[in-house]
């Protein structure tokens, strides 16, 4: 594989009218020609980058292994697959894994904010196309999908769905021609369900969200412990005693108000669904409206998946010296943008904290309103990452080597408890078996029942 | 989002820390208020040798608006330079230059000490035992001094036993409203919370070895079983032993552990308890820190000479040992939270810096009936601590009445 390191390089003329992938592949080798050296300056360490990944190697058993072995049937070699995540180690991991097993990996962010520049160039040293810089903004990032977009892939590994809307809307041409998507989190799961509906999602996707080994373990204990480091370490302020509300009780949310409560704070939650409420009140967190709990709370956690969780019809009940910080997809999950229209002062009292104030009151935004655990932190620990790539790498294969109809398809239990197989091996733990006299009898009691 | 750059005012990054870290701190502006309000230490010249970062200074700002002349001296590995030159902008004398060396730091110490302070607030005792070897004139005409830790309160005591300390010193650390906070919820918060930021790795599901239940050992087991941790105690004390039991931790000698030690946090402040035959047991890959303590209670001069140290991430040093298991050493031993994180966080440092304070006011006020020696702080002082911060979070405390006062003196 050749190093390909400008951003923005088009395909679409050269293939527009021409969708065959002979043609594709032609035009893709004459790029690959040209540009066989890096034209711009590197944007980080790659040594630095290599033992971060190294690092992540080391703690990932489930994707080292088991997915190592099974994607090693030559059914990737070729397969164009763009991986569109947070770029940093961890996702850099499973693009080398992909690479390992014949696949051209295309490596794009998917949020600006969150791309490392260290693990970018070592990626680059390892072969990886990258067509992502740190330090981007939204136009810098808008380019770099739109090139992650120009080099055809045949499968996405998407979070949010962010490059297969841009394909979907910008390059239609080479969107038609995708094989397949294995999509990441609620929010992009939601957003195929959309396009499906809409009979706009030509090709069969997978929904790695709803794999048990990713939302039981990334949503809850990922996001859960690290948006709880992300918090106290960009803040520096203590839990025990602190009152935190969380808005949004699935396991995003569940995952932040278990770890604030066990780590000693006082737990609220604001939830429009009744069921999930009623299970927040069930796990001993206060339960109320915005404008009953938000007046108490000394920190807020969005997470929804949602837009404006806390919004302007919201900013009355926040009290002075509050710290907001999001843990959803979206960067407006707190409207950071009416925040800073309300606002008579802006000021930056600490690296990745903006306070506003509104009145006499100083409200704090953590890292922009970005997902805080990324964007002001590390993002997931490597564990937690092991399984979720696993379900992603595995998706890939599943999708490029079996036979779906076209719209969204959820990856088969028996790779879902794979997976968690693998981990448990690892651990050096051994299940039971169920034996046949443990199983409900109810095929004794129906055979007495007559036929209707 | 486009709003953020055009409008945000630019402060000096010192300063604006400082004043960050102020917000966490009700206590303290109580207690500034209060020294103000009475002019207690007015015209007084106070040192303040604590690390040297944004909690600190808030102290030694605050005792400055209250009328002391206060200088501030701390060693060039616990400086922060921006909140350093904060401090010289308003007005303090500084003696911290960060990233000094021990000679530099030493010359620091010294023109710190010429200052002629009146009262010294220190952290370790560094600075009491440099007077009193080096300036025994200095400390013939200080009021006194305080005294921040436990590994500085212990030599203090020793030399006031050979009849060598020519102070009263306030032994700040054995306030209450310190230990049973800044040692339990302070440093367990922030050395559990360091580790997994410095490893980016889970707590859920490892086992996770603490040394020592003491009052760092409890926080330090407490906030590792909340992360999901299966914690095991190492214990010598057995009615310490037997406290982390209820508490719901399984007790092992820490040879016994060390097969399942995933993780290992030794909390103990004590030289030498892990040792060599202690790491040959670990499983290979083992992560070992310590909390409130330091390097010295690692076997880090037999790792060191195996010459295989080699660093796999920031803060992460891994030893490979003669039988070809692996360690890893977080923060070369030091403890984890000052050495790779921000220390304690701000609330707790609001409790523990507020004592320190009211150690300095009742130095001042006392001074003339004070002889040497190490003294506890004022239960007035202690309990205040908590009221002010119970008042700040909306608590309200259960009046004693003529009735309940009668009960609980009846027999």
């Amino acid at each position: 594989m050749q190093c390909l390191s400008a951003p923005g390089v088009s395909l679409t003329d050269e293939i527009a009218g021409e969708k065959t992938d002979e043609k594709v592949e032609q035009s893709m080798n004459e790029v690959v020609a040209t540009l066989s050296e890096p034209t711009t300056p590197p944007v980080g360490d790659a040594s630095v980058g290599q033992a971060k990944i190294e690092w992540v190697r080391r703690h990932s058993p489930v994707l080292n292994g088991f997915v190592r072995k099974t994607l090693a049937d030559g059914a990737l070699t070729g397969v164009r697959i763009a991986v569109v995540v947070h770029l940093e180690a961890k996702t850099a991991f499973l693009a080398t894994v992909l690479a390992d097993a014949g696949a051209e990996v295309i490596v794009a962010g998917s949020n600006p904010r969150t791309t490392n520049g260290d693990v970018v160039e070592a990626l680059r040293a390892q072969g990886l196309t990258v067509v992502a810089e740190p330090d981007g903004d939204y136009d810098s990032w808008e380019r770099e999908l739109l090139a992650a977009a120009d080099y055809a892939p045949d499968y996405i590994i998407d979070d949010g769905a962010e490059l297969t809307m841009r394909m979907a809307q910008f390059r239609p041409d080479l969107y038609q021609r995708l094989q397949g998507v294995s999509e990441e989190t609620t929010t992009g799961t939601s957003r195929l369900h959309a396009m499906s509906a809409a009979g706009k999602l030509p090709f069969k996707t997978l929904t790695a969200n709803d794999a048990r080994c990713k939302h039981l373990f990334d949503n809850k204990f990922g996001t859960g412990q690290t948006t709880l480091q992300a918090l106290l370490n960009l803040t520096n302020r203590q839990i025990a005693g602190a009152r935190v509300v969380v808005v949004g009780y699935g396991y995003v949310g569940r995952g932040i108000a278990q770890y604030a409560q066990a780590m000693g704070a006082r737990t609220f939650v604001i939830e429009t669904d009744p069921v999930r409420a009623l299970e927040a009140h069930m796990d001993g967190h206060t339960i109320g409206a915005a404008k009953d709990v938000l007046p108490t709370a000394t920190m807020v956690v969005t997470a929804t998946g949602g837009m404006r969780a806390i919004g302007e019809a919201d900013f009355p009940y926040l009290r002075d010296d509050v710290v907001l910080a999001n843990a959803g997809h979206h960067d407006l999950e707190v409207d950071v943008d009416a925040l800073a229209a309300a606002s008579t002062l802006t000021t930056e009292p600490r690296t990745n904290i903006v306070t506003y104030r509104l009145g006499d009151r100083d409200i704090h935004v953590l890292s922009g309103g970005a997902l805080v655990n990324i964007a002001g932190g590390s993002g997931h620990p490597v564990e937690i990452m092991d399984l979720t790539f696993a379900v992603q790498g595995l998706g890939i294969h599943y999708l490029a080597t079996t036979d779906l109809a076209d719209g969204v398809h959820i990856i088969p239990k028996h790779l879902d408890d794979a997976i968690a197989a693998a981990k448990l091996d690892s651990l050096g733990v051994t299940l039971d078996e169920v034996r046949p006299e443990q199983e409900d009898d109810s095929a004794d009691w129906l055979e007495g029942i007559p036929s209707a | 989002m486009t709003a953020l750059v055009s409008d945000t005012v630019t402060t000096s990054e010192g300063a604006g820390r400082i004043a960050w870290a102020l917000r966490g701190m009700p206590v303290l502006k109580s207690i500034e208020k209060r020294l103000t309000e009475a002019g207690t230490l007015v015209g007084l010249r106070i040192g303040v040798a604590l690390v040297l970062e944004p909690k600190t200074a808030n102290l030694a700002l605050a005792l400055n608006r209250a009328g002391a002349d206060v200088s501030v001296y701390c060693v060039g590995r616990n400086t922060d330079d921006r909140v350093a030159s904060a401090l010289a902008d308003a007005g303090l004398q500084v003696f911290a230059e960060e990233g000094a060396g021990d000679e530099r730091d030493l010359e620091l110490a010294r023109d710190f000490l010429r200052t002629s302070p009146d009262i010294i607030l220190d952290d370790g005792a560094a600075l009491i035992r440099l007077a009193h070897r080096e300036f025994p004139e200095l400390v013939a005409t200080m009021l006194g001094a305080a005294e921040e830790t436990t590994s500085g309160v212990r030599p203090l005591r020793a030399m006031n036993d050979e009849g060598a300390l020519h102070l009263p010193v306030i032994a700040v650390n054995d306030a209450k409203t310190k230990y049973l906070f800044d040692n339990v919820y302070g440093t367990g918060q922030s050395c559990v919370m360091a580790m997994l930021d410095i490893t980016n790795l889970q707590l859920a599901g490892r086992n996770v070895v603490v040394i020592g239940y003491g009052w760092v050992g409890t926080g330090v087991a407490k906030h590792a079983a909340a992360m999901g941790a299966r914690v095991i105690v190492s214990e010598l004390d057995p009615i310490k032993a037997l406290q982390a039991l209820h508490d719901g931790y399984r007790v092992l000698s820490l040879a016994d552990a060390a097969p399942q030690a995933e993780v290992i946090f030794a909390a103990t402040g004590i030289a030498g308890v892990v040792t060599e035959a202690h790491l040959s047991g670990l499983p290979t890959g083992a992560i070992i820190c310590t909390a409130g303590g330091g390097a010295f209670e690692l076997p880090m001069s037999y790792l060191d000479a195996l010459g295989t140290g080699r660093i796999v991430r920031e803060a992460v040093t891994e030893y490979t040992l003669p039988s070809g298991k692996t360690v890893q050493v977080i923060s070369e031993g030091d403890c984890l939270n000052c050495a790779d994180a921000e220390g304690n966080p701000i609330e707790v440092m609001d409790m523990s810096l507020s004592l320190q304070a009211l150690a300095a006011e009742q130095i001042a006020t006392e001074a003339t009936s004070l002889t040497s020696g190490v003294y506890p702080i004022s239960v007035d002082a202690e309990n205040a601590v908590a009221v002010i911060r119970l008042h700040h979070e909306g608590a309200t405390l259960e009046p004693l009445t003529d009735e309940l006062t009668a009960a609980m003196r009846s027999w």
